[in-house]
């Protein structure tokens, strides 16, 4: 179970994330939506450690993530496609984190095997398409069997295949009692493959309800009607009507 | 299986034995000071009184560009590329990835340094079977000299590392490690000896140039110049002679202040990548 309470993050006069508190249960896919810069990439990064909360605490399994011991065997993390070094192959990347943890080999391969990069695992990963670096990543999610996986925009270039796979993964990774946290821009994804949706916008926590309590409170009665209203006072970006 | 310094040492290890550039740096070095050293040396040989050993550090003057590479490449791999996200979610309490990135250099370039002072030796066999001189490596502090290369030479990696992991971008970092430590030097004494009136003689040019040698003598050249010198034939003109173990200081504090500078940034900060 992942806990966020009272999260808030400021870059000198910016507040990126704001008094923001939520859970992600354990068996459940949690969704985390919200427009560009609402925050969310931002608080991922701070419940894995990478950055430090201004004030508020984030925890995995009631303990905070950099107090964990074996952190990969409690948590899996992908945030970013481009996180292995271009001149590394993809074999190696992973070796080399699994090796932080005693981890064996055998469990590369097996991971390797799990996210179909058999073919390409000894290219270097400055030739990887989006795609097979997606993979990649969650390959190094999968690495310490954890309990917790937190993935940013994990069908994010992948072909229908890849987000097909994406999809079954994480339900059957939440069906065998584990925590999911899964941000994503694409509303119809994640009505497809979440059990609950944590809504945020510049920051602040617009809704956090399952996604038939979302739904049946819209007029529109789609996870998407429910989403752009709810955050219709809090997008950053959004372009002109088109004419 | 939790993680322990030696785990992340052995990961450490994995990440720069499986990139291309630290071992073409490797081997671009030893042949680098080969060739320097021959050079140089053979090109004394004509001279009268020549001695094969004078040629020995010859070759340090750019062999010292791959020790610092390569450690600004260690320093600076996790940021450029957005590894450090892995890398610091498998190992959060952050230091240990330093602690072990410190020792794997360390050790990378030692036996690089072993390599290259080696065929610096071997490079003056050539030059010295010319005038039928025998090489004595035993005598006249030579052996003093040998380890003060290796230790000159690793040390200069381990300056890179402290600069690449504190300033996390690879050409800045390259840019300010080869400055200190190429530039600088030779700058300052051009400087000198443009700014010093040469009529005036050995005694009027005192003040500036004193100041000068000093400042030389306590960059990272100039210590290690230090520790590849016999005792009491060192130091430079006006300049303090701080002997060998000066000169290793000296070198250490310039690994130290960069090093602890990193430490201190990557413990305390948000990690983001450098682009």
């Amino acid at each position: 179970m992942i806990s966020v309470t009272a999260l808030t993050k400021r870059y000198g006069p910016t507040t990126a994330v704001d008094g923001l508190t939520f859970t992600a249960p354990s068996g459940a896919v949690t969704g985390f939506l919200g427009p560009n810069g609402a925050g969310k990439s931002t608080t991922m990064r701070m419940i894995v450690g990478l950055e430090r909360p201004t004030s508020g605490t984030a925890t995995v399994d009631g303990r905070p993530y950099a107090e964990l011991a074996a952190p990969l065997r409690t948590v899996g993390v992908m945030l970013d496609v481009r996180s292995a070094h271009p001149g590394r192959t993809a074999f190696r990347h992973l070796l080399a984190q699994a090796r932080t943890h005693g981890i064996p080999r055998s469990r590369v391969d097996e991971v390797i095997a799990l996210t179909g990069l058999e073919a390409v695992a000894h290219r270097r990963a400055g030739t990887f398409s989006l795609g097979m670096g997606q993979r990649l990543g969650i390959a190094g999610a999968l690495l310490g069997d954890p309990g917790t996986l937190i993935l940013d925009e994990p069908v994010n270039g992948l072909d229908p295949d890849g987000v097909l796979w994406v999809r079954d993964l994480v339900r059957r990774l939440a069906a065998e009692g584990r925590t999911v946290l899964l941000s994503s821009h694409l509303m119809h994804e994640l009505a497809l493959c979440a059990d609950r949706v944590v809504v945020i916008g510049q920051g602040r926590l617009l809704a956090d309800a399952t996604v038939p309590e979302l739904v049946d409170g819209t007029e529109g009665g789609s996870l998407e009607e429910a989403y752009l209203q709810l955050t219709a006072g809090a997008v950053q970006y959004r372009g002109g009507d088109v004419r | 299986m939790t993680v322990t310094l030696r785990r992340v040492v052995a990961s450490e290890w994995t990440k720069l034995s499986g990139l291309r550039g630290p071992a073409a740096i490797v081997v671009a070095t030893v042949v680098v000071s080969g060739l320097l050293t021959y050079a140089a040396a053979n090109a004394s040989s004509v001279d009268p009184g020549f001695d094969p050993i004078d040629s020995l550090t010859a070759g340090l003057v750019l062999a010292q560009v791959g020790p610092l590479i390569l450690g600004v490449l260690v320093g600076t791999g996790e940021f450029g590329s957005g590894t450090y996200r892995a890398t610091f979610t498998a190992v959060p309490r952050r230091l240990p990835v330093l602690a072990a990135q410190t020792l794997v250099t360390a050790a990378v370039a030692l036996v690089t340094a072993l390599l290259a002072v080696g065929a610096a030796v071997v490079a003056l066999l050539p030059p010295a079977a010319s005038r039928g001189i025998a090489l004595d490596l035993t005598s006249d502090g030579t052996p003093q000299v040998l380890v003060g290369m290796v230790a000159f030479l690793v040390g200069l990696a381990l300056l890179g590392l402290g600069v690449g992991a504190l300033l996390r971008r690879p050409v800045p970092s390259v840019v300010a490690v080869v400055a200190v430590a190429l530039v600088l030097p030779i700058a300052l004494v051009l400087a000198a000896d443009a700014g010093t009136d040469p009529m005036a003689g050995a005694a009027g040019s005192t003040s500036l140039q004193d100041t000068v040698n000093t400042v030389v003598t306590l960059l990272p050249s100039g210590a290690g110049a230090l520790l590849a010198t016999p005792p009491g034939t060192g130091g430079v003109e006006g300049a303090p002679d701080l002997g060998p173990w000066g000169g290793g200081l000296v070198l250490l504090a310039w690994i130290l202040v960069p090093l602890a500078a990193a430490a201190a940034r990557l413990r305390g900060r948000d990690l983001t990548g450098s682009r």
